[in-house]
């Protein structure tokens, strides 16, 4: 449904994406990952012929974007990084001009407002000028305002930003509602949203795609390094006792005062963790917590991106951050 | 064409709807209904000593010359300031706001943006015009005169009113601030009328010809004396076509940066 072949656009000197290459087939979500400047919007633009590429094509269902714009336009509802709102207007009527912009029949301007309306829980506010509106509702404006035309391709540059969790809970579960419905290119550098939406990632670092794949595949990159989490009453004695474990065991402090990450050499048995829990037992160590952790997006997507040697500490504060937002 | 339309409507919608706009107006009314009872006035007093001299002859004493083309003058003077104020959001806001974003991923072309923020712009210059022919139409109540000269001279100022606005617009694409879009189109506004200077400081004639035609008063005079001349008209809208290509290279170029 859309795709890009070796992208490249320079600003000036800049390099904002180089060689960019991937493949959405319809009716997929696509989740578009990277840190901030990592080219993301800059990808986006192009492909909905906001922007040119200094080098590489465009195609969304099959018609390049540069030689054929207007084509293109029509089958695309975008979301840029602001929402396209004017201060001065009423989001109905918003929304009916922007209907009326990209092309709806005269005959389903009404209905596919309406629509947009209440996808994004916007009914009760139509009325109001959406300079008056909070930046949550604006967003959702903004997201109503892509899916206006009833568009077969949507893309999102992060859509939830400035939203409170319920309202990014709602917008989550809208895209998932979308799903089949619409091919859905979305970007973010949160990861749980990835993991809440979409069904392939793409990550992109520096302007490169470091990484493109099914978020199973993903999560499974970082497999062989297994972890176990633990916690412990007695805490002064844990760390000594815990190397003991098994040949080749690494143990590291935990985020938590009490809390320990117990890194195994090697695959592992099945066993694993019951042989843990009674070696801690055994030792009376006093425990608290034992879980397994797999690897997760957020380690893949920090390894790929800031590279391997401080993952481990980044996912750390990372994880901190999470829990302390949630 | 359906693109322009849009934007047209919503831009129209937009000026009409805007304490700002009716605001400008009310300023111009303001200004017109101090100005035009002198000048009525000054007009009065020179028919009378005219009628005790007993000389009618002088040009002077139509109520055109006499009258309704200082009416105009003003207005145009005040067109300088005013258009650049209508014009000055039309690009430049959308800008700032990122909402220009939405124009460019639609499915229209740059030259259907550049036509209904023109046609837009047009439409309230025309309304600001209308308010203004409220003073000369209201003589037909005290005297009888030719319409038709009114009408022409009226289509001549609304002929450099709309080179104003394809300037000013001009200048709205240029930058993201109004601000600055509205000085640079007081200065394009103010500047063209100076271009014609030329015309008394070259000796070849061929320059003095050349000056001469692109001169904005030059091609105006005949206008206003109720006159129409397709050179005029051929002039003001080369100018108005070539403002408005220049707005929609800048708009395309968006898309190329």
């Amino acid at each position: 449904m859309v795709e890009v072949i070796g992208l490249t656009k320079l600003y000036g000197e800049n390099r904002a994406i180089h060689d960019v290459s991937f493949k959405v087939n319809r009716g997929e979500v696509v989740g578009f990952l990277g840190p901030n400047g990592a080219g993301k919007s800059t990808t986006m633009r192009i492909i909905t012929g906001a922007m040119a590429p200094t080098e590489g094509i465009a195609r969304v269902d099959g018609i390049d974007v540069f030689e054929n714009p207007v084509a293109v336009k029509r089958k695309i509802g975008y979301l840029p990084e602001t929402p396209p709102v004017y201060m001065d207007m009423r989001v109905r009527d918003y929304l009916l001009y922007v209907a009326e912009l990209k092309g709806v029949p005269k005959a389903d301007l009404k209905k596919n407002v309406s629509y947009a309306l209440e996808r994004t829980q916007l009914t009760q506010v139509e009325k109001r000028l959406i300079g008056n509106l909070s930046k949550g509702f604006r967003q959702r404006v903004g997201i109503a305002q892509a899916l206006v035309s009833n568009p077969e391709v949507l893309i999102l540059d992060e859509p939830t930003v400035g939203l409170d969790p319920r309202q990014v809970a709602e917008i989550r579960s809208l895209i998932q509602e979308l799903r089949g419905q619409h091919t859905i290119i979305l970007s973010t550098h949160i990861l749980s949203e990835v993991e809440a939406t979409c069904q392939r990632v793409i990550i992109i670092h520096k302007g490169k795609i470091v990484a493109e794949d099914s978020l199973e595949n993903l999560t499974k990159l970082k497999s062989g390094t297994n972890k176990a989490i633990v916690r412990v009453r007695e805490v002064e004695r844990a760390q000594k006792v815990l190397e003991e474990f098994a040949p080749g065991v690494k143990v590291r402090k935990g985020r938590l005062s009490d809390e320990f990450e117990i890194s195994f050499a090697g695959q592992t048995s099945g066993h694993v963790m019951d042989d843990l829990a009674q070696f801690i037992i055994k030792n009376n160590l006093g425990i608290v917590e034992l879980r397994l952790a797999h690897a997760n997006l957020e380690e893949v997507f920090l390894s790929l991106t800031y590279g391997s040697k401080s993952s481990d500490q980044l996912s750390n504060s990372v994880n901190h951050v999470e829990e302390v937002t949630l | 064409m359906r693109g322009a339309l849009v934007i047209f409507k919503k831009e129209m919608k937009a000026f009409l709807s805007s304490p700002n706009f009716l605001l400008v107006c009310g300023l111009m009314v303001t200004i017109l209904s101090w100005v035009f009872p002198n000048a009525l006035k000054m007009f009065e007093i020179q028919i009378r000593s005219a009628m005790f001299s007993g000389g009618f002859n002088n040009q002077s004493m139509n109520i055109h010359y006499g009258l309704f083309l200082r009416h105009l003058s003003y207005l145009n003077l005040i067109l300088i300031f005013v258009v650049p104020a209508l014009t000055m959001r039309l690009f430049s806001e959308e800008k700032k706001l990122k909402t220009f974003d939405l124009l460019l991923t639609s499915p229209i072309t740059s030259y259907e943006i550049v036509l209904g923020k023109m046609m837009a712009a047009l439409g309230a210059v025309l309304f600001v015009m209308l308010l203004s022919a409220i003073y000369p139409v209201s003589m037909a109540f005290f005297a009888d005169f030719n319409w038709g000269t009114l009408l022409v001279a009226y289509f001549g100022i609304f002929l450099v009113a709309s080179v104003y606005t394809a300037m000013d617009l001009f200048c709205s694409s240029l930058t993201e601030s109004g601000i600055v879009a509205y000085v640079m189109a007081v200065i394009m506004n103010v500047f063209i009328w100076f271009v014609g200077m030329g015309v008394d400081i070259v000796d070849s004639s061929t320059a003095r010809a050349i000056f001469e035609h692109i001169s904005l008063s030059q091609h105006l005079s005949s206008l206003v004396e109720g006159t129409v001349r397709t050179t005029g008209i051929v002039y003001f809208l080369s100018l108005v076509f070539l403002f408005g290509f220049l707005n929609e290279r800048v708009v395309e170029s968006a898309r190329w940066r």
